[in-house]
């Protein structure tokens, strides 16, 4: 293999490729990344085995071949190179970087022994907006539980249907669900709706890559696998592809979590509404408690809370209020969380009974909603 | 030789060829499904695996299944994840430490009742508190769990409210669902079976949940005495529990009184309930309840003095929930306040359970739960019949008036519309002496104090 590339280019693909590796000691051969010349392209593959990233970068090629390297290794490298054009070329398994005047050699591995990435062949795709999708996962990807004790929870919920996708995330205390509308319906989609439940990691990665570049991403499904494509803006052929193991279970029953009853219904300002909760938990002791009265006759909505050992504060805000007047306490972490992920100013909050589930969501925009459990009332 | 041979085999043989850390990767979680004419069918826990296994070591695992059995040609790789079960377990438990602080969050009901049996798994036997009161109930439910179907079928549990009922059957349905032979358990409360059964009839697919109870092996149906009257759903129930135990599958039922109490219960469904086991829980005694308390206070992770513990036990006699509700509250002032209480304040929380109106035993409680349990109207009672149905239920309510309030006989006799305090005597004794006789008539005092003291 010899080929020639610019440093830059590599070194933005490098790290992304090093982000999922780490140390991994039972094989150590996932601690690299496999180099490989395809057509007029190297490719740049790394894998945990639960995720794999395939990234092309447009390079001169002079001869063809592959090498396995270190990841982190190379990356650190290559960063440390000045921004020239850089030849790199494979020499009995071993990887020759010359940049200016700067010569190195890299001992490097068979590409035999690295893991072979599941291939999609003629999986069902659908297409559409790679910002819009990310975004969207932003709001609720961290709401998505952290414990393996209920597998099905720790990923996000994927729901396609022909005009609009759904992503749901739940920790079992509190739940986010984002729609994005479609204005063009999924052409691809056949009558029967896809979904699935993908890690919160994965997810994460996938947010994390595709947030910053437009185009229309791709979605290919199969039954234990999903990949997300991105096309290049160059030429017609894939930039990145993200290819993860998905969560098997069912996803529990979340719609009928969503309480459609309410006893309080309440519009107030979102920011300062969140300053007296970031202020009020300052006193909210161990337990995180922060004790929210809704006042119907005053119209107001007062925010408590107390520890023994600090002290106590206490602000009201004047809102809007329809229905009873209710006191609700909650983890502070949660209700900001849900305000955090909130855009609009105004903000809808909704609360079902005591000690019932309580929503959270845009004024003017359906698409976000944030459930939120409260804590036991004292 | 089986497929569980033959894939050690291969095992044994691939072992040689490749490293340590491949065979373990790779490896990991592999069997043979099954054979098919010409063909092995090989289940992997990931993609990789599949075409790792698939590309590298299709030939040398064909042919080492080759020289075992020489009709193989083929090999087929899919993909079957699992591998979880032994995960949850372990975690399991970490969370429920990490709950500790968070002990007032409260989740999404759904998340804590399992989708399939409906069964919570909190209830558990490990945290079952065993006393004299309940060790029968207890290790018939225990003989239930590890023979089901064949020991006591049907399993009828009956006690007073807040004495763990429906701790002990969704214990039994618990153990059973996460034993080896992965039985299908199904919970449902005496409410949801009526519901259901009314919409089936309404949308007419009241075959639909038929169905869906006829496929289990295990049917727990709690607060079963909500059947009483409800004539279409017990001539359903009848059949589900015909169809049922014709196959031995098991049925576990519970009430707050034995079957033979449940008014308005058809004679064909009594007789069957009658014929497996019936067990009672009486009240927890003092010992009991202070073992109870002390299980509570470990799941909270919280320690409280001996002595108000004991104080809770000895004045807290309802039932088990009261016991926990008087736990929680001192718990509230524990949290707001941020010490420990210690007796003083004790007494002065839980004056409310303490001295609550509801638990003293009054005339009126008593005559009141008299005619209750006997479905007379209370002024039937003090009427000068000797209608056999009236006459009994009168000499039970003065002989509890006797017993438990210490009534002076006149007194008593003056209370029933003048009677001569000789009747109120023959009254008395007569239900004394049957009382040491008859075995049912103990069980009807029983409840009926029971249900006087517990609101």
């Amino acid at each position: 293999m010899k080929i020639e590339v610019l440093k830059e280019n590599l070194k933005t693909n490098l790290n992304i490729t090093e982000r999922i590796v780490g140390k991994n000691l039972s094989l150590p051969i996932l601690n690299n990344v496999l180099i490989t010349t395809d057509n007029n392209f190297l490719s740049l593959v790394s894998t945990d085995l639960e995720i794999a990233i395939k990234l092309w970068i447009l390079v001169k090629i002079i001869k063809n071949g592959n090498i396995v390297v270190p990841a982190k290794f190379l990356s650190a490298f290559i960063s440390s190179l000045p921004n020239e054009k850089i030849t790199m070329e494979v020499k009995d398994q071993n990887l020759y970087i010359e940049c200016k005047n700067i010569k190195t050699q890299i001992q490097g591995y068979s590409s035999e022994d690295f893991p072979i990435i599941p291939e999609f062949k003629n999986a069902e795709y659908i297409e559409l907006d790679s910002k819009k999708l990310c975004m969207g996962l932003a709001q609720i990807i961290d709401i998505a539980s952290t414990s393996q004790s209920r597998p099905e929870i720790s990923g996000v919920y994927f729901s396609f249907s022909k005009n609009a996708i759904k992503m749901v995330a739940t920790d079992s205390f509190r739940l986010g669900e984002k729609n994005i509308h479609l204005e063009e319906p999924l052409k691809n989609i056949k009558e029967k709706d896809y979904s699935f439940i993908l890690p919160q990691k994965s997810a994460r990665e996938v947010m994390n890559i595709l947030e910053n570049k437009e185009g229309l991403m791709r979605i290919y499904f199969s039954s234990n696998q999903v990949l997300f494509e991105l096309p290049m803006k160059e030429a017609a052929h894939p930039q990145v592809q993200i290819t993860s193991r998905l969560i098997e279970g069912e996803y529990p029953n979340y719609q009928d979590i969503i309480p459609t009853k309410f006893k309080t219904h309440v519009v107030l300002k979102k920011d300062e509404f969140l300053n007296q909760i970031k202020t009020a938990s300052l006193f909210s002791g161990k337990v995180n408690e922060v004790k929210i009265s809704i006042n119907k006759e005053k119209q107001e909505i007062e925010v408590f809370a107390k520890s023994g050992d600090v002290g106590e504060n206490r602000s009201s805000l004047p809102v809007k209020v329809e229905g009873d007047s209710i006191d609700v306490s909650f983890n502070y972490k949660y209700l900001i969380d849900g305000l955090l992920n909130i855009k609009s100013s105004e903000i809808i909050f909704d609360i079902s009974k005591e000690e019932g589930p309580c929503i959270l969501k845009p004024v003017g925009d359906s698409s976000y909603i944030y459930v939120v459990m409260p804590i036991k009332s004292m | 030789m089986d497929n569980h041979e033959l894939w050690q085999s291969v095992l044994a043989q691939m072992q040689l060829n490749i490293s340590k850390a491949n065979f373990a990767t790779w490896f990991q979680n592999t069997q043979i499904i099954s054979k098919e004419e010409e063909k092995v069918i090989i289940s992997v826990p990931n993609a990789f695996s599949k075409e790792w296994l698939n590309n590298k070591y299709y030939k040398l695992i064909l042919k080492t299944i080759f020289d075992q059995d020489n009709s193989i040609k083929g090999l087929e790789f899919v993909i079957n994840p699992r591998s979880l079960e032994k995960k949850e377990i372990k975690e399991v438990k970490e969370n429920t430490e990490s709950n500790k602080i968070d002990v007032e969050q409260l989740k999404f009901d759904e998340f804590k009742v399992n989708k399939e049996t409906n069964l919570n798994p909190r209830y558990v036997f490990e945290n079952f508190v065993v006393g004299s009161f309940n060790e029968l109930a207890y290790a018939a439910a225990l003989a239930v769990s590890e023979n089901v179907g064949n020991t006591y079928n049907p399993l009828f549990i009956y006690g007073g409210v807040g004495l763990g009922k429906t701790h002990l059957i969704q214990a039994i349905g618990n153990k059973i669902s996460d034993g080896p032979k992965k039985k299908k358990v199904k919970y449902i409360s005496s409410e949801k079976f009526v519901s259901n059964i009314i919409s089936g009839i309404r949308n007419h697919n009241i075959d639909v949940f038929k169905a869906s109870l006829s496929s289990i092996d295990v049917l727990i149906i709690d607060d079963i005495q909500f059947l009483a009257g409800k004539n279409k759903t017990q001539e359903e129930f009848f059949h589900t529990f015909n169809s049922l135990y014709e196959k031995n599958k098991q049925i576990i039922l519970s009430s707050d009184k034995p079957p033979n109490a449940i008014a308005e219960l058809e004679e064909r469904l009594r007789s069957r309930f009658e014929g497996g086991m019936i067990i009672d829980i009486s009240l927890p005694d003092y010992e009991t309840r202070l073992a109870i308390l002390k299980t509570k206070l470990q799941e909270k992770s919280l320690a409280l003095p001996e002595d108000v513990l004991e104080y809770i036990a000895s004045n807290v006699k309802k039932n088990i929930r009261e016991l926990e509700g008087a736990l929680n509250s001192l718990l509230i002032y524990y949290k707001t306040n941020g010490n420990i209480p210690n007796l003083e304040t004790t007494k002065k929380l839980l004056k409310n359970f303490v001295f609550s109106p509801f638990n003293v035993a009054s005339f009126k409680k008593i005559v009141e739960t008299v005619a209750k349990f006997y479905n007379l109207e209370e002024k039937n009672i003090f009427n000068p019949t000797r209608r056999k149905e009236v006459v009994k239920p009168r000499q039970i309510a003065m002989f509890l008036l006797r017993e438990e309030l210490k009534y002076s006989f006149p007194a008593i006799a003056r209370k029933f519309g003048g009677k001569d305090h000789t009747t109120v005597i023959y009254a008395y004794k007569k239900i004394q002496k049957e009382n040491e006789q008859n075995n049912k008539l103990t069980e009807e005092l029983n409840l009926i104090k029971q249900r006087v003291y517990s609101g």
